[in-house]
């Protein structure tokens, strides 16, 4: 189970969230722990490297892309390996939509269509699309003949 | 069985098409659904997946899948059907699927190649079994690969075609699995990726779990054994019912050559190990942490473990560790004793290394935990060894504040701070108590079954002699009592108050001298001045010393005063027995009832110090045990009655509440220390919890009675809160103006915050089963410690614990959740409020107004909006629902519904604003 994706700015403001199975009261809570995760491990990181956290069985893989630190968390099957792949997906299609690795207002600038990407790609905590090319022909936004 | 065989045909088309088809997601879910299947009913999966299997069908096509996921889920497919005990009958399918599963660990993805090392390894989903394990273990040791040759398909990517060149050229050679295993993971070690580190250690840690389970069922796997690559028939499974058989013939097949170019078990794991340490100057915790607990794991009972205790001692030294992570590796440890008990000196070394280094980021409740196991598991032997290792902490020299030096040695406490001054202090307490509780286990001195007879005790009274005379009989028992006897004087007033305590258990447990050496001390510490006479070296904390110079002197009166009784009562009864010899003369009845009433009240009193079994307790010495035997026997009360009486049967602290309470309750405690208590509970309302308080609570309370022999009875004992706070909140609640709730407060000195003590705390860390709230910071009490135990094992609920501990985190955030801020406060809060409903409520917000009718008749409400509980004392709602409003405090309204929510409950707690009353 993909248990959360979370994009933020520099700042630690969360710019995208997507939970799955996660009760609203603990919301809060992980949105805190991955900023404070973050703002003490990602500063001077390399744009898509890939840093981990675990606990137990629930494991958080989280990376930055330009300005942008995205953050997943998942549990059993969706391990740390499992994550990067999670992961490798959302930044590749963020870098597709956006054309490079987005500012926070390159990003802001293509909100809908990432979130369409991100609803492509995982669906109901599950990993759902992971080719680029059809991700993109999903968000086209065309009727379904078309596809 | 019939619905999934019925289920598996009609999915059998469809998977069919997907299979075949090109689509990786669909052929992905189709996977998924299929292994799901084969779990339940693995023969009618494994016949209808008969032609798919063969070279070129289609699960083969799966393997040249662009598609990580999809070949994830054939690896576990697999698994699941080459280990069906109802494919036993046909090997030629279980084989394919195997060497389906083993050409998997070739895939270009780590993912999908460590999870075929996990199924090779027996880790299939989070059920452990140790069989399969060590079957895993076996297997991965033993097999010799023959890959089969490389079906002539067209390739796709280069990827596969490198996949596939590697695999030809493997299948020349036969190839032990082993050596397979460990280079692949070798190489992954190399790579600069977080999460592929993160994921070799963990493979790794799984092969040291595996190759644990193994060892703890005997199986000898000889790991000299040059590994051969001659066929061997055998499957695992079968060898492991014949192991040690199997074993032998290897052993004399293969003698042990010994490393010198040539490929053993051993020489690979040492690369292996090799690899991994040298991941421990990754950058990240989380990797280091995971790297750690594959070295714990792969750790063995007869290697030494200097290389692995220097690492952990360095690594120590980096403050960049948080807590949660030093934790874990603590309970790692705990889980590996749990797998192998000789290992107990060699990780209760490890432990004194955490205890050492980092006191103030460990959880003393976690540490005892280990100590306690160890101790119990240990063996006779052992024992003394365990004991010292918890002592060693009481060794450790009080943190000089200021100090910020380089930390050298091992031995240098690090407590630099306030902080993790006073959480080392709360280490030392932990330390104490668990010496004064179980010192006598691992002494195997106990009072019912000591040899000397009272007399000859009495005869030592020459303090010098009585302590040579101790050492020399029980060199384990003597060294805790002088450890306790230095914290009693020279610790701090919380430690002092501590010790005591653990000293009185041990009078009360052991028998003569030790009793008398402990009375003989106590009494000079109650007199004061003792401190010059025994520690010239007195560390001073600044606190006031007191009158007596210790500031326990109230506590020790009472305990004295029970020893006293006891001697007394000896005396009389030697005494009365000589009269009686002289005279020639029998006992009377009336003479023995005095006799054995003289017997029970000693009794209840030593159960409030601590637990006796009653049945063999003999407070006036082995001489009585005659004559109340002919008592019992005379009158017919079994001396298992004793189990019955409520001081055994639920834990001491249930006594406080009775009636018995009502007048030793004074013995124990100072009315002015009772009133600074209750002054500090006040505080309390500050959202405050000095520890030292709890501590006092928890001490008074009698927390943490345990009979170290019989383990068993003892958890359920242990894990029992003194009160069900539940009740005692829905009385108070209830029958506001009663005039014993005064009483029950200020007897609250053993709040059920604290009586819980190890276990409450514990299972507050861990997450309560059950409990909605991954995050809820309130302990949820009540039979929730018994489940921990079974519950760290259940890895089907290891999200709940990980996520909690991650709350133990210390998240800055936690203050501003929207339920009340602490437990605590709110309750005492609401006590305020009953007890002076005038000045309780004027300060309230909300309150004020709706106070005078809410608190007369039932008003009906209706929710507003959704509300989900924060703890066991609210009630979730949903918009709309009518409700009645019972009570209103503090800004919350105590309501009960029309019928039971979905959790059940019908009445609680919820904020005022989210109900519109309709008055």
């Amino acid at each position: 189970m993909i248990l959360a994706v979370l994009f933020t700015n520099t700042e630690g403001n969360i710019l995208v969230e997507r939970f799955h199975g996660v009760p609203s009261e603990e919301r809060l809570h992980w949105r805190s722990f991955l900023v404070k995760l973050g703002a003490e491990n990602l500063k001077g990181t390399k744009n898509e490297e890939l840093l981990v956290a675990s606990h137990k069985s629930v494991f958080v893989v989280y990376t930055m892309l330009g300005d942008v630190c995205i953050y997943v968390i998942g549990k059993d099957e969706y391990d740390e390996l499992a994550l990067a792949e999670v992961i490798f997906v959302i930044t590749s299609s963020v870098k597709d939509v956006c054309g490079k690795p987005p500012s926070e207002r390159l990003f802001l600038d293509h909100y809908g269509k990432i979130c369409l990407c991100l609803d492509e790609i995982i669906w109901k905590g599950m990993l759902e699309n992971t080719d680029k090319d059809r991700i993109r022909r999903l968000i086209r936004l065309k009727a379904p003949a078309d596809i | 069985m019939s619905i999934t065989s019925s289920l598996a045909n009609f999915l059998r088309p469809c998977s069919d098409f997907r299979i075949s088809c090109g689509d990786p997601v669909a052929v992905r879910h189709a996977m998924a659904i299929i292994t799901d299947i084969a779990t339940r009913d693995p023969n009618s999966v494994a016949m209808a997946l008969g032609k798919h299997i063969e070279h070129g069908g289609a699960l083969h096509d799966i393997l040249r899948l662009h598609d990580v996921l999809a070949r994830l889920c054939l690896a576990r497919l697999c698994y699941v059907l080459c280990r069906a005990r109802a494919l036993d009958e046909r090997p030629g399918i279980k084989f394919q699927f195997t060497s389906l599963l083993y050409q998997l660990l070739l895939d270009p993805s780590d993912r999908v190649c460590f999870e075929a090392m996990f199924c090779i390894l027996g880790k299939f989903d989070n059920t452990e079994r140790t069989e399969e394990r060590a079957a895993g273990w076996i297997r991965l040791t033993r097999e010799v690969l023959k890959l089969p040759e490389a079906p002539s398909v067209t390739l796709k990517d280069a990827s596969v075609k490198l996949n596939r060149e590697k695999r030809a050229s493997k299948a020349k050679h036969p190839q032990p699995l082993m050596k397979l295993v460990i280079r692949r993971l070798e190489s992954s070690f190399r790579s600069f990726s977080r999460p592929v580190l993160h994921a070799a250690a963990r493979v790794v840690q799984e092969m040291g779990k595996s190759r644990a389970a193994a060892y703890a069922l005997g199986v000898q796997v000889d790991e000299a054994m040059q590994l051969h690559s001659s066929e061997n028939d055998d499957p695992p499974d079968s060898q492991l019912m014949g192991s040690s058989k199997s074993a032998e013939s290897h052993k004399t097949l293969f003698p042990s050559t010994g490393p010198g170019g040539i490929d053993t078990i051993a020489s690979l794991l040492a690369s292996l190990l090799e690899v991994v340490r040298t991941t421990v100057a990754c950058e990240c915790v989380y990797v280091r942490a995971m790297v750690i607990k594959a070295l714990i794991w792969m750790q063995n009972p007869h290697e030494s473990f200097e290389e692995l205790g220097s690492i952990i001692a360095s690594e120590l030294s980096d403050p960049a560790w948080p807590s949660t992570q030093l934790n874990d590796i603590l309970l790692t440890l705990h889980a590996r004793f749990k797998a192998t008990p000789d290992m107990a000196v060699t990780l209760l070394e490890i432990a004194r290394i955490f205890a050492t280094k980092v006191p103030g980021k460990i959880d003393a409740d976690v540490l005892q935990l280990l100590w306690k196991t160890c101790l119990a598991g240990a063996g006779p032997e052992g024992k003394h060894t365990a004991l010292e290792a918890v002592t060693i902490v009481l060794d450790l020299p009080p943190p000089q504040p200021g100090s910020r030096l380089g930390l050298v040695s091992v031995d240098r406490v690090s407590a630099s701070d306030p902080k993790s001054a006073l959480a080392l202090q709360r280490l030392v307490q932990a330390a104490v108590w668990f010496l004064g509780e179980n010192a006598n286990y691992a002494a195997s001195e106990y009072a019912w079954e000591s040899a000397t007879p009272p007399a000859t005790a009495l005869m030592m009274l020459d303090a010098d002699k009585m302590v040579a005379a101790a050492s020399s009989r029980n060199p384990t028992l003597a060294g805790a009592l002088t450890r306790l006897q230095r914290c009693a004087f020279s610790g701090s007033w919380e430690v002092r108050i501590v010790a005591a305590q653990a000293l009185m258990t041990i009078a009360i447990r052991s028998g003569e001298p030790y009793r008398l050496q402990i009375y003989e001390f106590l009494h000079a510490l109650s007199l004061g001045g003792v401190q010059s006479q025994f520690s010239q070296s007195h560390f001073s904390n600044g606190e006031d010393q007191g009158a007596s110079g210790t500031g326990i002197g109230s506590l020790i009166n009472s305990m004295l005063k029970v020893l006293d009784e006891m001697y007394r009562a000896q005396d009389d009864l030697i005494r009365d027995m000589r009269n009686h010899d002289n005279n020639n003369q029998e006992w009377t009845d009336e003479e023995l009832k005095k006799l054995y009433e003289n017997h029970e009240k000693l009794l209840d009193l030593a159960s409030l110090f601590c637990f006796v079994p009653r049945a063999k307790y003999l407070p006036l010495g082995p001489t009585s045990a005659k004559l109340i035997d002919i008592y019992r026997n005379r009158h017919n009360i079994g001396a298992s009655t004793g189990l019955n009486d409520p001081a055994v049967a639920t834990g001491i602290s249930d006594l406080v509440y009775e009636s018995k309470a009502a007048h030793m309750e004074p013995e124990t405690i100072d009315p002015e220390l009772a009133m600074a208590w209750a002054a500090g509970l006040d505080d309390d309302l500050l959202g405050t919890n000095a520890p030292a308080l709890k501590k006092v609570n928890e001490f008074l309370a009698g927390a943490g009675i345990e009979a170290p022999d019989i383990e068993e009875e003892d958890e359920s004992l242990m894990s029992r809160p003194s009160v069900v706070y539940d009740d005692l909140w829905a009385k108070s609640f209830l029958e506001t103006d009663e005039p014993e709730e005064d009483d029950g407060r200020s007897s609250g000195t053993s709040s059920p915050e604290s009586t819980g003590s190890v276990e409450t705390s514990i299972s507050s860390h861990f997450g309560g089963l059950g409990y909605p709230s991954l995050f809820s910071s309130r302990p949820s009490g009540y039979g929730v410690s018994q489940n921990w135990e079974n519950k760290s094992g259940n890895d089907a609920t290891r999200f709940s614990n990980a996520s909690s501990t991650f709350e133990a985190a210390d998240y800055p955030v936690r203050e501003e959740t929207p339920p009340p801020p602490s437990y605590a406060s709110a309750v005492l809060g609401r006590f305020d409020t009953f007890e002076n409903p005038l000045a309780g409520s004027g300060a309230q917000s909300f309150g004020s107004q709706e106070e005078d009718r809410s608190s007369q008749n039932p008003q009906s409400g209706k929710a507003l909006y959704d509300f989900t509980a924060g703890g066991d004392d609210e009630l979730s709602l949903t918009a709309g629902e009518e409700v009645e409003i019972d009570d209103e405090v503090d800004g919350w309204y105590y309501v009960k519904k029309k019928r039971p929510g979905r959790d059940g409950r019908m009445a609680g707690l919820v904020p005022v604003l989210y109900i519109s009353s309709s008055s």
